[in-house]
C-alpha cells in the first residue's frame, strides 16, 4: 500500500508525508534479509536432520543443485509477475500458465513439425509470447479493463487454443528429445570439478533474463517509469509519462518471458505438452504467490528482483527438502501446506510490521480492502 | 414492494441509492442467452429438450450457488480464489462420512455446510483482522485447504459412495416436475441474496464497503464483522455445492474434485456485471452469467466441436460482458 494514493483519513499530514521516505526502503531490505535468513535456516535445519539420519536420502549440494531444474520456470514466471504487478492499477497476470502452454505448443510445431532451426524457433516462440502479452496489455492499458478480468479471459482463451490446435496431444519427436539437453545438468567449465552439476537452464534461460531484467528495472528510464505508474498513476501521467504504453510493455514483457518458459518446459519434459502450464492448478497461481512472497506489493510500485529470486529459491529448496523429510505422496502434499503457510506468514508478518511503524501505537484501525481502492 | 404516498420521499432517495431492480447488464445477458438457446435449438434439435436442459441446470447449480457468495465478496471489493480448495475439503470429508457412517442426507449436508463455513471464516478472519489483500490471503489458504483435502483423500479415491444425496443429483430422484432440486435450491439462494442485498441494512452495507471502505467505516459500518460474514457465507455455499457435486458424480470421488472451479465462479460473477473493483453488482446477473458459461460449454460439445473450444468463447464472453459494462459506465459518468 502506498501512502500517496491512500490518504489516511483523520491522520495528520505530518505522519503521512514521513512514511514513504524511510519506511519503504527499510521494508524492502527487511524482506530480502528475511528470505535470505529463511533459506539459510532451511539448509541448516535439513543438514542437521540429515546428520541425525532422519532423511530418506542424502541432503547434499548435488541434491540442491539438481532441484534447480524446477527453479528456472518458477523464478522466470515470478519475474513476469513482478513487471505486471509493479505496473499498478490492480495489475496481475492470471494467463501466464496458458501462455506457457500455448507458446510451448507453437514452439513444438515450428521446431519439430516445420523443421525450423532451433534459434529461429526460440525467437519466434518468444515473439509469439510477446504478442499474447500485447493482447493482455492493449486490453488492460488502452481499453481500461481491470487486469484480473483481462487475464482471466485470456487464461481461458489461450488454454483453449493450445488444446485445440494440438488436438490435446503432446508434440514430441527426435529433435525435441535431443533438445532435452538444454535443461539437464552440466559440469561448469574451469571450476566444474569444485561445484556440483547445475542444470544448464539456469545459465541459458534464467541468468540472461535476470541480468536484463535487473538492468531494465534499475538502470533505465523505463524501469523508473514502471515504478512511477505503479506508485501513483495520476501523478505519473501529469509528469509526462506515457502511462498506457509503459503499462502495456509490462504485459508484453510478461508474455515474452512466459514464451521463454514455454520453450524451457518443452526441453524439461522432452515434449511440447498442451497443458504444460495449466494442468492442475496451473503455473500462474504459484508464480503470483512467489512474487508476493518476494515482497512485491500487490497494489503496485514496490518490488525487487532480488526478492523474487530469493523467494523462488526458498520455495524450490523447501519443496526439495520436504521430499527428503516426508517421503512419498505425503511429501508432495506437504509442499502445498508449506507454500500456503509461508505465504500467509510472510504477508501477515510484514503487514503487522508496517502497521506497527505507521500507527506508532495510536491504535488507529486501518481496514484491509482500502488497498483495492487504489486500484480504481 | 408496496409504496404508500407517505413514504414516497424516502422511497425516492432509496431508489437513488439502490441499484436498479434489473440492470442493463442483466437485460443484455438475457437477450444473449435467448439468442444462443434459439440458435442452438435450430442447429442441434436435441438441445431444447428436457433431456438436455435438465443436466445443464444441474451443472449450473453449484457454480451459481457459490457465485452468490462470490458476488457478496466481490461487491466488498474482495476476491476468494480458495473456492476450489474448500469444495475439495467439504466433498471428501462428506463422502468419507457417507461411506463410513452412512449418515442421513440432512446430517451430511449440514456437515458439509458447517465445514465450509469454518473454512470460509478462516479466510474472513485473516482478511478482516490481518488486513492483508484478500487475493494474497486466499492464495495462501487455497494451498492449505488443498493440502487438507489431499490428506483426507490419503492418496486414493473415495469409493462406493452411497446414493444418500441423490435428491441433489441428475437422476430421476434429483428433480420434481422436470426441475432439478439443486437448481431450485440455487434459485432460492439467489432470491434470498437479492432481497438481502437490496432491502436489508447489512446488505447495503456491503456496497458501501466496496465503494469506499474508509468512508464506510467512518459512517459507522462495522466493516470487519461484515467482511468475515461474506467469506463465511461463500464457504458455507461452497460446502452445499460440494454436496451437489458428490450427488452428480459417480459413486467414486477422485482428487480432481473442485479443480478450476474458482475461476469458473469468478467468470460467472464478472460476466453477470459485478464490478471487480467493488461497490456494484447483482446476484441475478451472476446466475445469468453462470447459465451463459454452461450454455456455451455444453453447446459447443453438442455441436460436435472440440469441447475445449468452449473455453475460448468463455474468455471472449468475459471480455465482451465487461467491455459493454465499461462502455455503459463511461456513458453514465458523462451524462
Amino acid at each position: 500500500m502506498t501512502a500517496t494514493t491512500n490518504p489516511a483519513g483523520e491522520r495528520g499530514p505530518q505522519t503521512r508525508s514521513r512514511r514513504p521516505a524511510w519506511l519503504t526502503p527499510g521494508l524492502l531490505r527487511d524482506r530480502t534479509v528475511l528470505l535470505l535468513v529463511l533459506v539459510v535456516v532451511l539448509v541448516v535445519v535439513v543438514t542437521v536432520l540429515d546428520a541425525m539420519g532422519l532423511t530418506s536420502g542424502r541432503f547434499t549440494t548435488d541434491y540442491l543443485a539438481a532441484a534447480l531444474i524446477g527453479y528456472v520456470p518458477l523464478a522466470l514466471l515470478a519475474l513476469a509477475e513482478l513487471f505486471v504487478i509493479t505496473s499498478g492499477r490492480g495489475g496481475i497476470d492470471l494467463s501466464v500458465g496458458s501462455m506457457v502452454s500455448l507458446t510451448g505448443v507453437v514452439f513444438g510445431m515450428l521446431f519439430q513439425q516445420q523443421g525450423l532451426p532451433l534459434v529461429v524457433s526460440i525467437v519466434l516462440a518468444v515473439a509469439f509470447g510477446a504478442l499474447l502479452g500485447a493482447v493482455n496489455g492493449v486490453i488492460t492499458a488502452y481499453f481500461g479493463f481491470p487486469a484480473l478480468i483481462t487475464t482471466l479471459a485470456t487464461y481461458y482463451a489461450y488454454r483453449s487454443i493450445a488444446l485445440v490446435i494440438s488436438d490435446q496431444k503432446p508434440i514430441s519427436g527426435p529433435e525435441i528429445s535431443e533438445f532435452y539437453g538444454a535443461a539437464k545438468s552440466v559440469e561448469l567449465p574451469l571450476i566444474g570439478h569444485l561445484v556440483p552439476l547445475v542444470p544448464l537452464g539456469v545459465f541459458t534461460f534464467l541468468l540472461p533474463v535476470a541480468v536484463l531484467a535487473w538492468f531494465v528495472l534499475n538502470r533505465t528510464t523505463y524501469g523508473r517509469k514502471l515504478y512511477a505508474i505503479g506508485t501513483n498513476d495520476t501523478a505519473a501521467l501529469w509528469s509526462g509519462i506515457e502511462t498506457r504504453r509503459t503499462r502495456m510493455l509490462a504485459y508484453v514483457t510478461a508474455g515474452a518471458v512466459s514464451g521463454l518458459v514455454g520453450v524451457y518446459t518443452v526441453a524439461q519434459f522432452a515434449s511440447a505438452r498442451p497443458d504444460a502450464g495449466t494442468s492442475g492448478s496451473g503455473m500462474a497461481l504459484p508464480a503470483i504467490t512467489i512474487a508476493v512472497l518476494g515482497g512485491v506489493a500487490i497494489t503496485g510500485g514496490i518490488g525487487r528482483l532480488s526478492g523474487i529470486l530469493l523467494s523462488a529459491l526458498l520455495i524450490v529448496w523447501l519443496n526439495a527438502s520436504i521430499l527428503l523429510v516426508v517421503p512419498g505422496n505425503e511429501g508432495a502434499q506437504a509442499q502445498l501446506l508449506a507454500l500456503g503457510v509461508v505465504l500467509l506468514g510472510a504477508s501477515l508478518l510484514s503487514n503487522a510490521t508496517i502497521r506497527r511503524r505507521q500507527a506508532g501505537g495510536s491504535g488507529r484501525r486501518e481496514v484491509p480492502g482500502s488497498v483495492s481502492g487504489t486500484a480504481t | 414492494m408496496t409504496v404508500t404516498d407517505a413514504r414516497a420521499p424516502e422511497e425516492v432517495s432509496l431508489r437513488r441509492i439502490l441499484p436498479p431492480v434489473v440492470t442493463g447488464q442483466e437485460v443484455v445477458l438475457l437477450a444473449v442467452l435467448a439468442v444462443l438457446w434459439v440458435l442452438l435449438g435450430i442447429f442441434t434439435p436435441a438441445f431444447l429438450t428436457a433431456g438436455s436442459i435438465g443436466p445443464l441446470l444441474v451443472q449450473v447449480a453449484p457454480i451459481a450457488l457459490i457465485g452468490v457468495g462470490m458476488t457478496f465478496v466481490i461487491i466488498t471489493a474482495g476476491i476468494d480464489v480458495s473456492v476450489a480448495g474448500m469444495i475439495m475439503v467439504c466433498a471428501v470429508v462428506t463422502a468419507r462420512t457417507l461411506v463410513g457412517a452412512d449418515v442421513p442426507a440432512v446430517v451430511a449436508v449440514a456437515l458439509a455446510v458447517a465445514l465450509g463455513a469454518v473454512l470460509g471464516s478462516v479466510n474472513g478472519l485473516l482478511i478482516a483482522y490481518g488486513r492483508v489483500h484478500p487475493i494474497i490471503i486466499t492464495f495462501g489458504t487455497a494451498n492449505v485447504f488443498t493440502w487438507l483435502g489431499l490428506r483426507v483423500f490419503d492418496s486414493s479415491t473415495v469409493n462406493n459412495i452411497p446414493g444418500t444425496l441423490s435428491f441433489l443429483g441428475r437422476g430421476a430422484a434429483g428433480s420434481t416436475l422436470g426441475v432439478p432440486h439443486s437448481f431450485a435450491l440455487t434459485l432460492v439462494a439467489v432470491a434470498v441474496a437479492w432481497w438481502f442485498l437490496r432491502y436489508t441494512r447489512a446488505g447495503r452495507n456491503l456496497y458501501a464497503i466496496g465503494g469506499n471502505q474508509n468512508a464506510a467505516r467512518l459512517a459507522g459500518i462495522k466493516v470487519q464483522p461484515r467482511l468475515v460474514s461474506v467469506y463465511l457465507v461463500t464457504g458455507a455455499l461452497a460446502g452445499l455445492a460440494a454436496c451437489m457435486i458428490i450427488a452428480t458424480g459417480t459413486s467414486t470421488l477422485d482428487q480432481s474434485v473442485g479443480a478450476g472451479k474458482e475461476l469458473q465462479v469468478i467468470a460467472a460473477v464478472v460476466i453477470g456485471g459485478t464490478s471487480i473493483l467493488g461497490g456494484r453488482g447483482s446476484v441475478v446477473g451472476t446466475l445469468l452469467g453462470a447459465l451463459l458459461v454452461q450454455t456455451v460449454v455444453s453447446g459447443v460439445t453438442q455441436l460436435g466441436w472440440p469441447t475445449q473450444l468452449g473455453f475460448l468463447f468463455v474468455g471472449v464472453f468475459i471480455l465482451v460482458a465487461v467491455g459493454t459494462d465499461l462502455i455503459r459506465e463511461r456513458a453514465r459518468r458523462r451524462a
